[in-house]
């Protein structure tokens, strides 16, 4: 559905993007996440058409952006950041002039625009300026919009910026649902967002792809063989040995949150563990050989999955 | 065809939601009226002639055509709506000729109640109708030639205002060329170039009521010339 081969895009000194490639296929909605200025905006910028990159090529639905863009942008709905919008028309205006724009056929209009209405919930705005609209209304006819032509592709720039706690829950709700149809790519800074309503992430820093993939899989990239939950008992009080327990776990390259419990001449003992590359062994079996070599009773050996913040921090060097 | 339109209403119907068209209209039609019945004095001279109120629109269209168009593309630049405008599936020149449009279809509206003049003077004196749509049609290319250079101007500024101060001074500059001529001698040809330039001088055929095709083609040629550049430096912003 969309294609992106080695984009690059230089504004003046500062160049926004540099080598990024991509495919999102039909019905998947992609994140793209990073820190201010890692270049999210200018890739969905190329994607819409709205600049053309200077080197590598952007396609929707097989066809170049900047070869036929009239064509690609009739397969386009776009929500800009910051959802701009006509200050002096209705909303109801607004969407008409839209539906017009896009080449709606002139019988659909009314009931395209009152659909969209009713699923981004500004039907009873309709007739008001849209100048004296709240925040929040103003970003949902700027969804309603992107969504009125019923096209294949939703382009979200910062969908749930500037919207309160209830807001941005409606919000990403309706992104899934429309979703469940459409392809939708979208960009956010805020890493819950994007783990919350997209099948795939893309982490973007300084113009380049630095991760791709679901969350579990770019936990599993950067973490190496991941990080286990790992609790056991083991015979003796083991004051002293608890430092050097796990030392002897193959692979082992961390060991965080130990904790002890005493039980009756044996100890309880848990930590979370960070496992490197067990060369091509499953960590679970790795651990479970380990224990039993080792006379330790397994109760419990379970992969954590790392919270985006943690990766994107590692990733990017930089707190998101 | 329909999409120009689409555009066009649309920028017809935004116009008049802000204050800016009124006081324009209002400023246009007091200020030729004033004019033509206050300085110029039409009722005590005993000439069957309007060419005295449209003397006055050049000057006039200096200042307000460039307030009508300012806000054009600056403002949607400014306000990001140009993101969504340029994305949607519309050329470039669909864009330019829409916003043109839009602009010109509100000069029109201006200009109706202009047509009571000629209307309330008409049963003092024996007017010849052939040279009022000479002025007319002078006025109406006039116009359009003022709000392509304006739109170009408002295409190629950052804000409203140097929009409306570039459009300004480069209609004045336009309007007045042949002035030149008045201040430095040159030799003829040259002389003559510098008279093609000026609007006021195609325009002044016109005012007196001659249709020259000559005049026709020089404002159609200034609109094309200005709506051609603004179609350009659009495109060219996709590259930037």
């Amino acid at each position: 559905m969309i294609e992106i081969t080695d984009i690059h895009k230089r504004y003046g000194s500062v160049e926004a993007v540099r080598g990024v490639s991509f495919a999102v296929g039909p019905g998947e909605i992609v994140g793209l996440l990073g820190p201010n200025g890692a270049g999210k905006t200018t890739i969905l910028k190329i994607l819409t058409g709205y600049h053309y990159p200077d080197a590598g090529s952007a396609r929707i639905a097989g066809e170049n952006v900047t070869e036929r863009p009239r064509h690609v942008k009739s397969h386009l709905g776009y929500l800009p950041e910051n959802a701009p919008l006509y200050g002096e028309l209705t909303v109801a205006e607004y969407l008409r002039f839209l539906a017009e724009a896009r080449g709606v056929p002139r019988e659909a209009i009314t009931a395209r625009c009152s659909d969209a209405a009713v699923a981004c919930g500004v039907t009873e705005v309709l007739h008001r300026r849209i100048a004296t609209l709240s925040k929040g209304y103003r970003q949902r006819t700027g969804l309603a919009q992107a969504m009125l032509h019923d096209p294949d592709i939703l382009i979200l720039d910062e969908p749930t910026s500037g919207l309160d706690p209830n807001q941005i829950v409606e919000m990403r709700r309706l992104i899934r649902s429309l979703g469940q149809e459409k392809t939708v790519i979208l960009s956010s800074h805020i890493l819950q967002e994007v783990e919350a309503v997209c099948d795939r992430v893309l982490i973007l820093h300084q113009g380049r792809i630095a991760a791709a993939g679901t969350a579990e899989q770019i936990s599993v990239e950067v973490a190496g063989g991941g990080r286990w939950r790992i609790t056991l008992i083991v015979p003796g009080s083991t004051e002293e040995t608890v430092p050097t327990l796990f030392s002897s776990l193959p692979g082992c390259t961390a060991v965080e949150e130990v904790r002890r419990e005493p039980l009756g001449g044996r100890t309880r003992v848990s930590a979370e563990v960070a496992l490197g590359d067990s060369g091509g062994q499953d960590p679970g079996e790795v651990i479970f050989d380990w224990a039993c070599h080792q006379g330790y009773k397994l109760v419990e050996a379970a992969p954590v999955q790392r919270r985006l913040e943690e990766l994107f921090t590692r990733l990017t060097g930089e707190a998101p | 065809m329909r999409r120009t339109l689409t555009l066009a209403r649309k920028e017809f119907i935004a116009m008049f939601r802000t204050p800016v068209a009124y006081l324009v209209i209002a400023l246009f039609l007091t200020v030729a009226s004033l004019w033509f019945f206050g300085v110029h004095q039409f009722l005590g001279r005993n000439v069957a002639s309007l060419r005295a109120y449209f003397a006055v629109v050049p000057l006039l269209f200096v200042v307000l055509l460039p307030a009508l168009t300012m806000r054009s593309w600056a403002e949607e630049r400014s306000s990001g709506t140009a993101e969504l405008l340029l994305t949607l599936p519309f050329s470039e020149l669909q864009l330019v000729a829409g916003k043109f449009l839009g602009g010109f279809a509100l000069v029109c509206v201006m200009l109706i109640p202009t047509l009571l003049v000629p209307l309330s003077v008409a049963p003092l004196g024996r007017f010849d109708p052939g040279p009022i749509i000479g002025q007319y049609l002078g006025t109406v290319l006039l116009a359009a030639a003022g709000l392509a250079v304006g739109q170009c101007a408002s295409a190629v500024s950052r804000n409203q205002i140097s929009a409306f101060l570039s459009a300004a001074a480069l209609l004045m500059v336009l309007t007045a060329f042949h002035v030149v001529n008045a201040v430095v001698p040159l030799p003829p040809t040259v002389a003559a170039t510098v008279n093609q330039i000026s609007f006021l001088y195609h325009f002044s055929g016109f005012e007196r009521g001659v249709i020259d095709s000559r005049a026709v083609i020089y404002f159609l040629v200034v609109v094309g010339a200005s709506l051609g550049w603004t179609t350009h430096v659009l495109a060219m912003r996709r590259w930037r």
